[in-house]
């Protein structure tokens, strides 16, 4: 699929005007350039960790403001911009000046940005003994003890770089026992599965909502030689899946596994574990109560940053 | 530990709706941002209010980690919330679909001043209320 970037130069006070058309035009979002953020950057907004040394250094327009967002480029683009051009021309009437109240017009294929950010992807150790691998590099294990995970992040779903990911792998490593069935809940990219094979699970079911990551987590399955014990296929979480597992995974996030809990009990065999990742600290207390609801109890609590994975087992058999 | 700041990248999406397409692709793979992991913490962060289009800051630093703060909603989505419709007017000039008061534009000036580039709150009110005559809304005293 190809894309159109439509740019609109103006000035700061028409931003939120501009923003606003683009949007009703049909945009899923905007981008906006203002030469007046950096006029005097606010502490706040630059997140806590954030030191400028020299606005100078950081790309920025010097002056008015640039508003872009991204159109299908189809037979609709002509009226789309035709629109824009009427509506951004009318302002003035309504008070807000334009500015230049140009449109520039780009073209932009879908790669372009899946590519740009693979330059600053590298071989990345993720725990003691997993590292994961992008798929256009070349990496030899430094211990016998290490394995490999390769993946092409491609567009879409974890790296293993994510608190989320590193949680659930370290969860993974603490409590799978070789020979076991693993279910992978939304398994993304698949990398939990593909490590968990690695591990040594005898068999790995990994589901997920999303096509494109059904299609993600066989290509990725396929990039590592040595796995030949998953199976991915599409489900709405537990809908399509059938039999029990000894261990079930789910990193994805709190609002979601909050729907998975009342389905473990089915899935799960005798004396199994769940390792929940993707909670965000302050939905834990609600995960909680859900867990206690549903008879099922806390064994393990993994933290990082503001994210949190939980390894769970029925009350009764912890 | 401070950390040098290599871009700020300023976006308006969906709520708890982000996804790789643009405009969030483009923007944060051009910096170099791991574009699942900010979907997956923005999602996650503003799931509450899905749906409603919301800005967001990102800034990047030099070893391309990131950290994002989100704002108050945009000018029209509460011009839209205040006047209790769901679209502007097409055609602002010649078809009014909405109205809102004057004390209804200052309040919303005052909600959006520490995130809007207005040296005063009337310079605020300025903009919000072309905002609102831009989508085809009244402003009335």
């Amino acid at each position: 699929m190809k894309w159109i970037k439509l740019s609109v130069s103006t000035t700061s006070e028409s931003v939120e005007a501009v923003s606003e058309i683009l949007t009703e035009l049909g945009a899923k979002g905007v981008e906006i350039q203002d030469a007046a953020d950096f006029k005097h950057i606010d502490p706040e907004a630059i997140g806590p960790y954030g030191e400028v040394e020299d606005v100078a250094s950081i790309p920025h327009l010097q002056q008015g403001a640039v508003v872009a967002a991204y159109f299908a480029d189809d037979q609709s683009i002509k009226t789309i911009t035709q629109q824009l051009n009427q509506r951004i021309q009318a302002l003035p009437k309504f008070g807000l000046s334009i500015g230049a109240g140009t449109i520039k017009t780009t073209s932009i294929k879908d790669e372009d940005w899946a590519e740009a950010w693979k330059k600053y992807y590298h071989p990345t150790q993720i725990t003691r003994f997993l590292t994961v691998v992008p798929d256009w590099e070349t990496y030899h294990p430094t211990t016998p003890d290490e394995y490999t995970v390769i993946l092409d992040p491609g567009m879409s779903f974890g790296t293993g770089t994510h608190p989320t990911t590193t949680l659930a792998l370290l969860a993974l490593e603490k409590v799978l026992r070789s020979g076991q069935t693993v279910f992978d809940i939304g398994t993304g990219s698949g990398i939990l599965s593909i490590a968990a094979s690695k591990m040594g699970a005898g068999l790995v079911k990994a589901y997920d909502l999303d096509q494109v990551a059904v299609a993600a987590a066989k290509a990725n399955v396929a990039l590592n030689s040595d796995v030949n014990n998953i199976s991915v296929m599409p489900s709405n979480l537990f809908q399509s899946v059938t039999g029990r597992a000894d261990l079930i995974l789910a990193n994805i996030l709190a609002e979601i596994i909050d729907l998975m809990i009342p389905d473990i009990d089915t899935f799960l065999r005798s004396k199994g574990r769940i390792i929940f990742s993707g909670i965000i600290k302050d939905k834990l207390p609600a995960i909680e109560q859900r867990l206690a609801a549903y008879h099922l109890a806390i064994e393990t609590k993994l933290q990082e940053k503001e994210w949190v994975a939980l390894i769970v087992g029925r009350e009764d058999e912890l | 530990m401070a950390k040098k700041v290599a871009n700020i990248v300023k976006l308006q999406i969906p709520a708890g709706k982000a996804t790789p397409a643009p405009p969030v692709g483009p923007a944060l793979g051009q910096a170099g941002i791991n574009i699942m992991g900010f979907t997956k913490d923005f999602n996650a962060r503003t799931a509450d209010q899905a749906g409603m289009i919301i800005p967001v800051v990102i800034t990047v630093y030099e070893d391309r980690s990131f950290d994002f703060v989100t704002k108050t909603p945009p000018a029209a989505v509460l011009l839209k919330k205040a006047a209790g419709v769901e679209h502007g007017s097409g055609e602002p000039n010649t078809k009014k679909v909405a109205k809102v008061t004057k004390d209804q534009v200052r309040q919303i000036a005052e909600t959006k001043m520490q995130d809007l580039n207005a040296a005063d709150v009337e310079a605020a009110m300025r903009m919000v209320e072309g905002t609102a005559r831009s989508m085809g809304f009244t402003v009335e005293d």
